[in-house]
């Protein structure tokens, strides 16, 4: 659950603060890189949490 | 032939192509309510997928997500966030939701509620609502196909007659094929899809500027601003992060969305589904780049028209037979979605109202002929809804999401808190709503101090709800999980031959 709240907490809340532009990555600003890092990130974070909760 | 045929002809052949095909996928099926409602619980990881995306996916997400970064700037980007929350909730409601279904049977959305609350007039007054729900955001497809088939025909004629004729081929296809047609028509929906996202999310930035990241170069050139999100602007930072969390919330909660998970085969195949559907976000950001080139190559349109933005485009540089391809795909994001909350719908009113409330049609056989009926009736009144009020659509996709969030405390009350019951979970509804329903139209306000409506009505209907729970006696009768000896008073025709 912990580890859940992460990617969620980093995809709502934390957006604001990564409001801006520069820098840029890839081409794409840096809010919206943000945000696609952490979509790509957020299916590793479910694989982890499937893991541990297949061995307990 | 002038462009306008080719287009159109190509429209109509990738729509009933699609037909044809989930047809024959469906071909020579019993159709049970179980596998009419819900594919016979048969739907391995894969099929899964498709049906989800297909029904996730819609016209108006692609219209609408490139509408946005064109009218709107970085707000769209909410887009990329909800959808991703929602499959992180989903991953941790659904399992347990489909476990309760196959144990017990559930057909519907509402049928949860019925079996965890003990209350057919729970279910049926969830029934009816959702019922209230589904007919706008049909309408709202509707339209989607409207902007697509005028598109098609280079705006040289009336497409309402057309946006008819294709809706009612789709609900004669959905009334005949049942859920598992819909899951065939989202293979060749989300094919199509896929090709024409990456041809306009990609190829058109690089025709007209040789890059994706020189458009966005372009436009940081050209409007600083519009890349980032403004305190100052209709769309604050507090209205982006309180949009995604009721609406990354609220995802899953939507009338379609429980039978497609009762259709999976196991309760893996709907973890696995929540692990990997982020990545078909990304398809969207390949949107907001059409909608971005859009708005350097055709500057200028103005509200619902930015929703054509791309579409434009692809009309005005490219050969009819591109046109065609990209429209058809669009038009089947329109139809397969509305496929499937026509069937969804339809079933909550046979079997939740109908079945459950009045003891009517509760046979197999009878069961799945009202679905059909109710499934025609549903269209024709979508239909009719679109014909006279087609002007409130924003509004109604508001309703929609701050409506269907109403149901999550239910939901997740109901997987978690033995004590919550029907009166409490009811009277957390109707208060939710009202509030939503009061800041919406009677102070007529976008948003409740910049925080996102349906969100502040979610907060009231949760405090209401735990505020009831808490004042009332613990009830003798518990959650399904806690009373398995009273498994066969509720739901009439529960058990169903698999």
């Amino acid at each position: 659950m912990v580890l859940a709240l992460i990617p969620a907490l980093m995809l709502s809340v934390a957006v604001p603060l990564v409001n801006r532009i520069e820098p840029r990555i890839f081409g794409l600003p840096f809010i919206l890189a943000w945000i696609v890092l952490w979509v790509l990130l957020t299916p590793a974070f479910m694989y982890c949490i499937y893991r541990l909760e297949g061995r307990s | 032939m002038n462009p306008a045929t080719i287009a159109l002809i190509l429209v109509a052949a990738i729509i009933l192509g699609t037909i044809v095909f989930a047809l024959a996928g469906v071909h020579r099926l019993r159709m049970t309510p179980t596998e009419y409602m819900v594919g016979g619980r048969t739907f391995g990881a894969l099929f899964l997928w498709l049906l989800m995306a297909g029904e996730i996916y819609t016209s108006f997400t692609f219209l609408g997500a490139a509408g946005w970064a064109y009218g709107k700037g970085a707000p769209a980007f909410y887009i990329l966030c909800y959808g991703t929350i929602g499959y992180i909730v989903g991953y941790f409601l659904l399992p347990p939701i489909w476990r309760l279904g196959k144990e017990r049977g559930y057909l519907t959305g509402p049928d949860f509620f019925v079996d965890r609350y003990q209350s057919r007039w729970l279910g049926g007054a969830i029934a009816i609502l959702y019922f209230f729900l589904v007919v706008p955001y049909v309408t709202l497809q509707l339209t989607g196909l409207q902007v697509l088939l005028t598109l098609a025909g280079y705006g040289a004629f009336n497409a309402t007659a057309t946006v008819g004729i294709a809706f009612f081929a789709i609900a004669l296809f959905v009334f005949s094929a049942g859920l598992r047609g819909t899951a065939w028509a989202s293979v060749i929906k989300d094919i199509l899809v896929l090709g024409g996202v990456i041809f306009v999310g990609i190829f058109l930035p690089i025709h007209f500027f040789g890059s994706p990241a020189a458009v966005l170069d372009k436009i940081i050139a050209t409007n600083p601003k519009w890349l980032t999100l403004q305190p100052a602007g209709p769309f604050p930072p507090i209205w982006f992060v309180s949009t995604v969390i009721l609406t990354g919330i609220a995802f899953f909660a939507g009338p379609a969305n429980l039978p497609a998970v009762y259709s999976a085969k196991s309760e893996n195949s709907v973890r696995l589904n929540t692990m990997f559907l982020p990545f078909y976000q990304l398809l969207l950001m390949l949107v907001f780049f059409a909608g971005f080139t859009a708005l350097l190559v055709a500057p200028g349109l103005k509200g619902a028209a930015a929703d054509q933005s791309f579409m434009i485009v692809v009309q005005k540089y490219y050969p009819a037979w591109v046109l065609g391809i990209i429209a058809g795909a669009g038009c089947l994001a329109a139809l397969v979605p509305a496929s499937a909350l026509l069937l969804s719908a339809a079933s909550m009113i046979s079997k939740n109202v109908l079945g459950d409330l009045f003891n009517i049609a509760t046979s197999d056989r009878s069961r799945t002929r009202a679905t059909r009926a109710f499934i025609l009736v549903i269209a024709a009144m979508s239909l009719a809804f679109w014909v006279f009020k087609r002007t409130t659509m924003v509004e109604m996709l508001l309703l929609y999401y701050n409506g269907i969030a109403q149901m999550l405390p239910g939901l997740v009350f109901g997987l978690v808190w033995p004590r919550v019951n029907a009166t409490a979970i009811a009277c957390g509804i109707a208060a939710g709503l009202l509030i939503a329903i009061y800041i919406s139209y009677v102070a007529n306000l976008p948003t409740w101090h910049g925080i996102n409506t349906g969100l502040f009505a979610l907060a009231v209907n949760v405090a209401v709800c735990a505020g009831i729970t808490l004042c009332m006696k613990k009830p003798l009768l518990d959650g399904p999980q806690h009373s398995a000896e009273q498994k066969s008073l509720s739901i009439p025709g529960r058990r169903l031959p698999d």
